[in-house]
């Protein structure tokens, strides 16, 4: 009862004209920010930083500015996942897997609005959750010790094989790729530079950003460049956009997916260290373990869709918690949120919720505001969003290049990191055309060094003792599932596998 | 819309500043301040702040822009500075010890601080040593004592790398207390000293090592309790409480301070320009209550004592660094 | 025979992983697993993917005959040429000129892609710089 008062004090706080206004301002640069790729969350609110201090807003209005730009990148991320087969942020890329498979297949339409509505009804549990459990759940963050993270990633690389290609063999050597360039750079543990051959541009290792717009978007464009004469299939120009709303038996066979995910991707986010992406990856990948049983996951499955957005985006609520209650990042984002924060002299930390009650329930407040304004502003927007795809390639595909150039400098402000993106491109372009997912890749390069710094923290903390990694409870359940989870396609693989060849030539020649 | 919020506040600014602003002699016409690190870090506070506090008292009349420049835990950005940006008069740079460590211990390759120009500190934030609420141990002593006798019984977490500013900390003061191997301190390093707190909490480890700024909270709540703060005497306010190294017999003093650097070959009426800039906001009223809410505490230093004092302190970690055996 | 090449490569790539991992220097201080640890653990791995696949390779995929491979590479050229210049001729010049190569390359006519490749530079300069206030290069005349 005591929460309620809260809340309606927190709306109190929230609703006056300045703040709406300036949740509507988040909610709109944040999708934007979103969809470019090359600019995600963390960047998309460290730029408004400046704007919020300019305009001189106190502490409740610039967070509700900053996290409306936070939950409104999270929506807009995929937007030019389903177009564009390009994560607009990391969290997003697991979105293209599915969505811009239905996108091809003349539901573009459906697959903005269902994610939409699927980022919604994530980020809305996930602000219950965190309105209800914010200070019980902080306990669940602390049972997490080094080797249970260490463990809950392994459960990650474990059960993707399969997720997003026919060939384990090529999945795994794509995660070892991921993590092995996750490796150049100063080690965090002992200070020594690993594979970085004396450039200092190295020192501080790959930015994944970097990775991800050059592996996605650039190989895109090698791809189109070289398709141009390849007779008159290019496949973007005659995409069908399709019904701009999901029809209702959509909405019902999806709705159990996206309850489950947002409940998975709310734990995810939960944990610091392991935040969006880790969530809506989970999701992803539990979800096609659970319920694809005809193997239609990776063909444009609006479950597909669903699973992922639902859990990104409750994974970015959950995110909060850890930030809130213990003043530690869950994610990129929440840690320059953090930031923000420290420099409007509020500390967070166990005694946020009862030092600054109104600076926290204004924010829950802004946080349901940002949600509802979002869900209104992209459901009618649909049909906008899909005009891109009306663009002809030989437009569009030269600003996707640029707005991924200058995302990168215009961060870093590096030429480095340029060429970097574009051997990456290269890169991109040759493994896709040997069917190499490019997924692990940057799941390898995202969650690298959390993986082994937490091995090794493990492991030094119990002297050098490598039992240490399955000696709790929970760290031994992690595993379990991890087991499970890479041995079960192995005994069923050869059957999907059959049943994939005979899909594959049903559908012809899909490229990608 | 936006840049029209910006230019009127900016016109605002000019009007009230024109005339602190013109007795400088030098006025810089594009202030710019890199941040050697992605947003959100806390050199690109540093730039962020101080030039909002600039502008907002009227010393500069002009927005600072904020670059970001990352790379090589602040090496690019140095570098850049080195070969490129030589005599640029709108440039300043955030810096850390942070930055004084990587320059002590030669991470970044080729280059010293005596290529660049010290102009002045911020602020400092004071190194502690804190235990969970629940702990049997409760000073410092006892806790060194325990490493002493068994260095595998005490798992010390820390925000930075092995060898970084967080682990010196508490070598400096195992040193003080005479563990002659103080490579046998086994301290666990995580990202960032949020991090390193909860898994204090959390059982992992039994002592977390850091800045004030980082405990306070928790400090606040009872989770965690400081046994000592390596600063010179107690500190005011709130923190008066806290017991220091050094009243617990052990002499140990290990701050964090943040500041900025300029190029080497900047105009000198143009460096005491921001000398001065930096001292008048060091001076004020807002400043000491960013100070306040930011658990920063005093440390005054502009022009050449600045200079003189990252000089000393590149050359005590120098020395610390190879007792230690991290650098040879 | 791509994948067979591809998987051999792959094995290559991680024996030179490991090798590299090898020569890491260790420094005095270090944990008990050490900064060679875990990359090696990855060698493993790389390594045995491999040369799966190279023992049990995938259908040829479709390679684009020579001219279309030069067209690639001809994109990669003007694209590292683009980083090498952006900060020399700052923004505008050097986005325009790569966007209207692109475009033209794409299939546009000669016009059409110039109009692409400003509208696209300058498009992105005023949401980027004047809108979001990111700091883009700075050129001879100041954008």
């Amino acid at each position: 009862m005591e929460t309620l008062a809260n809340l309606g004090d927190g709306f109190l706080i929230a609703l006056t004209w300045q703040n709406l206004l300036l949740a509507l301002m988040g909610c709109f640069l944040g999708t934007v920010m979103g969809a470019l790729p090359g600019l995600g969350p963390s960047n998309g609110v460290a730029i408004l930083i400046p704007l919020a201090f300019t305009l001189g807003l106190g502490a409740t209005p610039s967070l509700i500015l900053l996290t409306s730009v936070y939950y409104g990148a999270m929506y807009g991320g995929r937007i030019s996942s389903i177009l564009l087969n390009i994560p607009g942020d990391e969290p997003a890329m697991m979105t293209c897997l599915d969505g811009h498979p239905m996108a091809k297949k003349g539901m573009a339409g459906e697959a903005l609005s269902l994610s939409g509505i699927a980022s919604f009804v994530g980020a809305f549990l996930a602000t219950w959750g965190l309105i209800a459990l914010a200070p019980q759940l902080v306990k669940i963050a602390l049972l997490f010790g080094p080797a249970e993270y260490f463990a809950l990633f392994a459960l990650a690389f474990m059960t993707l094989g399969g997720v997003s290609s026919t060939n384990q063999a090529k999945s795994a050597f794509a995660a070892a790729l991921g993590l092995g360039l996750a490796m150049i750079g100063v080690d965090t543990q002992t200070g020594v530079p690993r594979f970085t051959f004396g450039e200092v541009h190295l020192y501080d290792g790959l930015d994944f950003l970097v990775a991800i717009v050059g592996l996605f978007a650039l190989s895109e464009v090698f791809i189109f460049l070289e398709n141009r004469h390849g007779g008159s299939d290019a496949t973007s120009g005659k995409l069908k956009i399709g019904r701009l709303t999901p029809p209702m038996s959509m909405i019902k066979e999806t709705t159990p997916t996206m309850l489950r995910t947002s409940f998975l991707g709310f734990i995810a986010g939960v944990l610091p260290g392991a935040g969006a992406s880790l969530g809506s990856f989970i999701s992803y990948s539990m979800e096609k373990r659970l319920v694809d049983k005809d193997n239609t996951f990776g063909t444009g499955d609006p479950r597909g869709v669903a699973a992922p957005e639902a859990g990104n985006n409750a994974a970015a609520g959950g995110a909060l918690v850890p930030m809130l209650a213990l003043g530690v990042p869950g994610s990129g984002t929440t840690a320059v949120l953090l930031a923000v924060l420290l420099s409007l002299n509020i500390t967070p930390g166990p005694l946020l919720f009862t030092q600054n009650p109104d600076v926290v329930w204004g924010l829950i407040a802004a946080l349901f505001i940002a949600n509802f304004m979002l869900l209104a502003m992209n459901i009618p927007m649909v049909g906008l969003f899909t005009r891109l795809l009306l663009i002809p390639p030989r437009v569009l595909m030269p600003i996707v290049a640029m707005v991924s150039f200058v995302g990168i400098y215009g961060i870093s402000g590096s030429s480095f990191d340029l060429m970097v993106m574009i051997g990456f491109g290269i890169m991109g372009w040759v493994l896709r055309k040997l069917d190499v997912p490019l997924v692990p890749i940057i799941l390898g390069t995202l969650l690298g060094n959390s993986m082994e710094n937490n091995l090794r923290r493990a492991i030094t903390i119990d002297n050098g003792n490598w039992w240490t990694l399955i000696d709790s409870p929970l760290s031994i359940a992690l595993w379990a599932i991890a087991l499970i989870g890479f041995v079960l396609p192995l005994i069923v693989g050869a059957r999907v596998k059959a049943r994939m060849h005979a899909r594959r030539d049903e559908e012809g020649s899909i490229a990608d | 819309m936006i840049n029209a919020t910006r230019m009127a506040l900016a016109a605002l600014a000019l009007g009230a500043s024109s005339m602190t602003a013109m007795a400088d002699g030098f006025t810089p016409e594009n202030p710019e301040c890199i941040a050697p690190a992605n947003p959100g870090g806390g050199w690109d506070f540093t730039c962020r702040q101080v030039g909002k506090s600039l502008q907002d008292l009227g010393l500069l009349d002009k927005t600072m822009q904020v670059v970001n420049l990352a790379g090589g835990g602040g090496g690019v950005a140095f570098a850049e500075v080195v070969n490129k940006r030589g005599d640029d008069n709108d440039l300043i740079v955030a810096a850390s010890s942070a930055t004084a460590t990587r320059l002590a211990q030669g991470a970044y390759p080729g280059n010293s601080m005596d290529q660049v120009r010290w102009l002045a500190s911020i602020g400092a934030d004071y190194g502690v040593i804190a235990v969970a609420a629940d702990s049997d141990v409760t000073t410092l002593p006892q806790l060194l004592d325990n490493i002493k006798n068994d260095p595998t019984s005490t798992s010390v977490a820390g925000g930075s790398a092995v060898g970084g500013w967080d682990h010196l900390k508490v070598l400096i003061a195992a040193n003080a207390y005479g563990i002659d191997d103080v490579r046998s301190v086994k301290y666990i390093a995580f990202d960032g000293g949020g991090e390193a707190v909860t898994q204090l909490l959390a059982g992992s480890v039994q002592a977390f090592t850091g800045d004030i700024s980082e405990a306070k909270g928790f400090v606040d709540s009872g989770d965690i309790r400081v046994i000592a703060v390596l600063s010179p005497e107690r500190l005011g306010g709130e923190f008066a409480d806290m017991p220091t190294a050094k009243e617990q017999g052990v002499d140990a003093i290990g701050a964090n301070w943040r500041g900025f650097y300029a190029p080497a070959n900047m105009s000198d009426a143009a460096y005491d320009a921001w000398v001065g800039k930096i001292s008048d906001l060091y001076a004020s009223a807002e400043w000491k209550e960013i100070m306040a809410a930011n658990g920063l505490a005093p440390l005054d230093l502009q022009g050449d004592a600045f200079q003189s004092f990252v000089s000393d302190s590149v050359a005590q970690i120098q020395s610390i660094s190879k007792e230690i055996g991290i650098i040879k | 025979m791509s994948d067979r090449i591809f998987g051999i490569f792959g094995v290559l790539l991680a024996i030179g992983f490991a090798a590299a991992a090898l020569t890491i220097e260790e420094s005095f201080l270090s944990d008990a697993v050490g900064p060679k640890g875990f990359p090696l653990i990855i060698a493993v791995v790389l390594g045995l993917s491999s040369a799966v696949i190279a023992l049990k390779p995938d259908p040829e995929p479709i390679w684009p005959a020579l001219p279309r491979l030069v067209e690639v590479i001809a994109a990669i050229v003007v694209m590292i040429l683009y980083a090498q210049l952006l900060p020399e001729i700052g923004f505008v010049f050097a986005t325009a000129f790569a966007a209207s190569y692109l475009s033209w390359r794409l299939g546009s006519a000669i016009i059409g892609a110039v109009l692409t490749g400003v509208g696209t530079s300058v498009g992105i300069y005023v949401i980027f710089h004047l809108v979001l206030g990111l700091s883009l290069a700075r050129g001879p005349l100041g954008f």
